[in-house]
């Protein structure tokens, strides 16, 4: 009789283990695969982001009191720099106007209509975090039925941040560019250096260590130094061109000495997210 | 016992709540808990679930059940890669069981129960992980960044949250 029961669990347990595997194995794949989650999936998420909502946002609003509070302390300071910013921002946006108008009309001449730098925004709120260790996850407020679609790029404050995993009726899951599983970061980027040249390449990583991300694999010999702006190219995918990633911080040979290896500084601070922006290309 | 309780949708209540604050928490203070490289993860659910076990006594409560739940709701809802916590929580109950049988339950053996519990929640969920090539991160950066950080501040959070639980446990009761 003993050895029958220690049997049994036995089974039990290698049964559990194969359930386990087959799960993840094909909830992984639905996940890379398919643009929405099963059905049930979908409604359940929903529902339990219906109700994370009564949690979140009394806690949401509690902290963003208590930030304003300490923020209040150094307003003074804060108000006279940007003062003086505030001036030469206004000469940009005219700038920036006459600039999109002339633009609009030179794409009516030549009957383009929608170019690679064409995109609307949807912004949405932060709900909640994954709390995970290897997974830099966030659930936004913001799903299908306001336009969201899976691997639409996101932002936040001026700067991209990650893009969209998962889509719900409701909420989404917003994967980070911290995260380094094999599809959360490569996002088709472009460099233009400091001569005028133009090197396009693929994000490839993220060293938590230093905070930064990798781009590996260039094989340009245009010389690319510190401070040079990293934007989305806009190639292959729904990313729109010309969103903003991160300046170069280091230019450094790869392991094997055959190319080139960026470590770029993120535009945004990635590890305090509260409103964001879906990125929304026209297709 | 248990179907005459205010345990009975008490403590349902309570852990779909603390799920919930799981999640607040780490957004709110993600600057201070996710500072790579080490990084703290709050794990109050199975806080929930094995104070269920210490203050269970002869009451009977369908813990593995409801573990298997939240593990499901945990599961969809955060990670969306289905099929880790919803059999490691049972687990964590089946094995904190099986230790209450063999050490009383007060305050320090609890707090040794719950280290080894937090180790097999964190470990379990990293071999999954790399199982689907959701993380590269190797062995031992594992053990300094994620296991060490996150075993401090939920042994810290037993430390503090102990009494109140027994005394909602006791009132639930």
């Amino acid at each position: 009789m003993q050895k029958f029961s220690f049997n049994r669990r036995l089974v039990i347990i290698i049964v559990c283990l194969i359930v386990s595997f087959a799960l993840m194995t094909v909830s992984v794949a639905i996940r890379n695969k398919k643009s929405t989650p099963p059905l049930i999936q979908q409604f359940g998420n929903d529902i339990v982001g219906l109700t994370d909502r009564v949690v979140a946002l009394p806690a949401n609003g509690l902290s963003g009191s208590v930030s304003s509070i300490s923020e209040l302390l150094n307003t003074y300071q804060e108000n006279q720099q940007l003062k003086k910013q505030v001036s030469e921002l206004a000469q940009t946006k005219v700038r920036d106007q006459t600039l999109a108008k002339e633009n609009k009309q030179l794409k009516q001449q030549i009957k383009l209509n929608d170019s690679l730098t064409d995109y609307t925004a949807i912004s949405a709120a932060v709900i909640t975090r994954t709390p995970s260790s290897w997974q830099n996850q966030v659930v936004i407020n913001k799903g299908s039925s306001a336009g969201v679609v899976k691997n639409m790029p996101v932002m936040s404050g001026s700067g991209l941040v990650g893009r969209v995993a998962e889509v719900n009726k409701t909420n989404s899951k917003v994967e980070l560019i911290t995260d380094n599983n094999d599809s959360a970061n490569r996002f088709a980027v472009s460099i233009t250096t400091k001569a005028g040249k133009t090197v396009n390449g693929v994000l490839s990583g993220y060293k938590s260590a230093t905070g930064q991300i990798v781009m590996d694999n260039l094989t340009t010999k245009s010389k690319i130094s510190k401070g040079d702006k990293v934007v989305t190219s806009g190639l292959g995918g729904v990313t729109p061109k010309g969103l903003f990633v991160g300046t170069v911080a280091k230019s450094v040979g790869s392991d094997y000495g055959l190319s080139t290896k960026l470590y770029i500084t993120p535009a945004t601070d990635l590890s305090n997210l509260n409103i964001v922006t879906v990125a929304v290309t026209k297709q | 016992m248990y179907r005459l309780s205010k345990m009975r949708f008490g403590f349902p209540i309570g852990l779909f709540l603390l799920l919930f604050i799981d999640g607040s928490i780490s957004q709110i203070f993600s600057r201070q808990m996710f500072n790579t490289p080490s990084v703290m993860v709050s794990h109050l659910v199975v806080l929930w679930l094995v104070c269920g076990v210490l203050f269970e006594e002869n009451m009977a409560m369908p813990l593995v059940k409801w573990a298997a739940v939240i593990g499901a709701v945990f599961d969809l809802y955060y990670t969306g890669i289905f099929g880790v916590y919803i059999f490691v929580f049972p687990l964590v109950v089946y094995l904190t069981r099986q230790l209450v049988n063999y050490i009383s339950p007060n305050f320090l053996s609890g707090l040794l129960i719950y280290f080894i519990d937090i180790t097999i929640v964190e470990a379990l969920s990293f071999v999954a992980s790399r199982a689907v090539h959701m993380t590269s991160m190797s062995g031992s950066s594992f053990l300094v960044n994620t296991l060490g950080p996150t075993l401090a501040f939920n042994l810290a959070m037993f430390v503090i949250l102990y009494f109140p639980i027994r005394w909602v446990y006791n009132w639930l009761k």
